[in-house]
């Protein structure tokens, strides 16, 4: 993770791409599109940054399965992140308290953003892809 | 600045609220598609801190009738203009 | 300027694509550069080599072969997005069986890496989605 320090005192993550992931697991592919191109990115060497936002926070969520036909969904995935270098995690914190879960819910420790440095984050990246 | 792109009607889904939230002071919205829903004037209410940064384009308005029911505070462009846009942002984030 | 597309729409069932057509027009009006066009989720279907819509409704698919005849626009469809539909040239239809292909030059299979490369790459990139 690239941090720096703003006039603020806000801490804002800098990065080469940023993927926001606003869909849940299972209901379509966004979410394993989204992260598979978080994937390759990192594999290029670039410096990736995961936004979950909106239902794209249940990707993080404990306790996730395989759908009734063997769908593998994305938990699998979550897991691999740290080995793709993928460190900086994201969540937005409106998307959390708007379906009653916290960062407690989740797999994985997570950075919450909110306010104002949302937009400072899509201003850091060099490319933003929404999913 | 960073050109962002709706493409949904601000009636029926929530998304005008993520790319809102996500928008910087400077940054512009173009509503494009079923966005340009946006450009009546009862959901003017939802763009009032946009004033002079809020775009609509104006074959999709044209193409769906509500280019003669268009709110005054959205900026209408057509496809040259919407690549104007795109030439003045540092970079495009769309949101559907 | 240097510009690359992202379409993610399918065609004839969002917008998306004829939206990303109209744009690619107007870039290349205006004299930029349109590099690469990249098909992803169901905007692969963009490809589809059978493709036969009615006379009377623009013909996407020859649309964008237009765009690369004209401007050497590379039509770039991500390979994992279209085996699972379906999208298949000569080489991948040969390689798992298949008795004909579904997509043919001047579109081209290929890996995600090239939406990052083109995206990073390029002074614009703008996604069409539906």
């Amino acid at each position: 993770m690239n941090e720096t320090e703003i006039a603020t005192g806000e801490r804002v993550t800098e990065g080469d791409l940023l993927v926001i992931l606003r869909h849940s697991p299972h209901g379509s592919s966004w979410l394993r599109e989204g992260l598979d191109t978080a994937l390759v990115a990192a594999a290029f060497g670039q410096r990736v940054s995961l936004l979950f936002s909106g239902d794209g926070v249940l990707a993080l969520l404990d306790g996730q399965q395989a759908g009734a036909l063997g769908q593998k969904g994305t938990h699998g995935v979550i897991d691999m992140l740290a080995m793709y270098d993928i460190e900086t995690l994201l969540v937005d914190a409106h998307a959390l308290i708007s379906r009653g879960l916290s960062t407690e819910d989740l797999l994985l420790p997570v950075s919450v953003v909110e306010g104002a440095a949302l937009p400072k984050l899509l201003d850091q990246h060099r490319l933003v892809l929404n999913f | 600045m960073i050109l962002h792109l709706l493409n949904r009607s601000p009636a029926t889904a929530g998304t005008v609220d993520d790319a809102l939230a996500a928008m910087g002071p400077d940054d512009r919205l173009l509503l494009i598609e079923d966005g340009v829903l946006g450009a009546l004037p009862a959901q003017a209410s939802l763009f009032t801190g946009l004033a002079g940064r809020l775009f609509a384009l104006r074959e999709d308005l044209a193409a769906r009738g509500l280019l003669e029911r268009c709110a005054e505070q959205a900026n209408i462009v057509d496809v040259e203009g919407f690549v104007t846009l795109t030439e003045e942002a540092d970079k495009t984030v769309s949101w559907f | 300027m240097r510009y690359a597309l992202l379409v993610q729409g399918g065609p004839y069932s969002s917008q998306a694509s004829h939206s990303a057509l109209r744009f690619a027009r107007a870039v290349v009006e205006r004299g930029h550069r349109l590099d690469t066009v990249f098909f992803y989720h169901d905007g692969v279907y963009n490809a589809a080599r059978l493709a036969a819509p009615p006379q009377d409704e623009p013909h996407l698919g020859d649309a964008w072969r237009m765009l690369h005849d004209e401007h050497g626009t590379e039509l770039l469809v991500c390979i994992a997005a279209g085996l699972r539909r379906g999208l298949l040239d000569e080489r991948e239809a040969a390689r798992h069986g298949k008795a004909g292909h579904s997509l043919e030059p001047p579109f081209e299979l290929t890996g995600l890496g090239q939406l990052v490369e083109a995206g990073l790459s390029h002074d614009r990139l703008i996604t069409f989605s539906p």
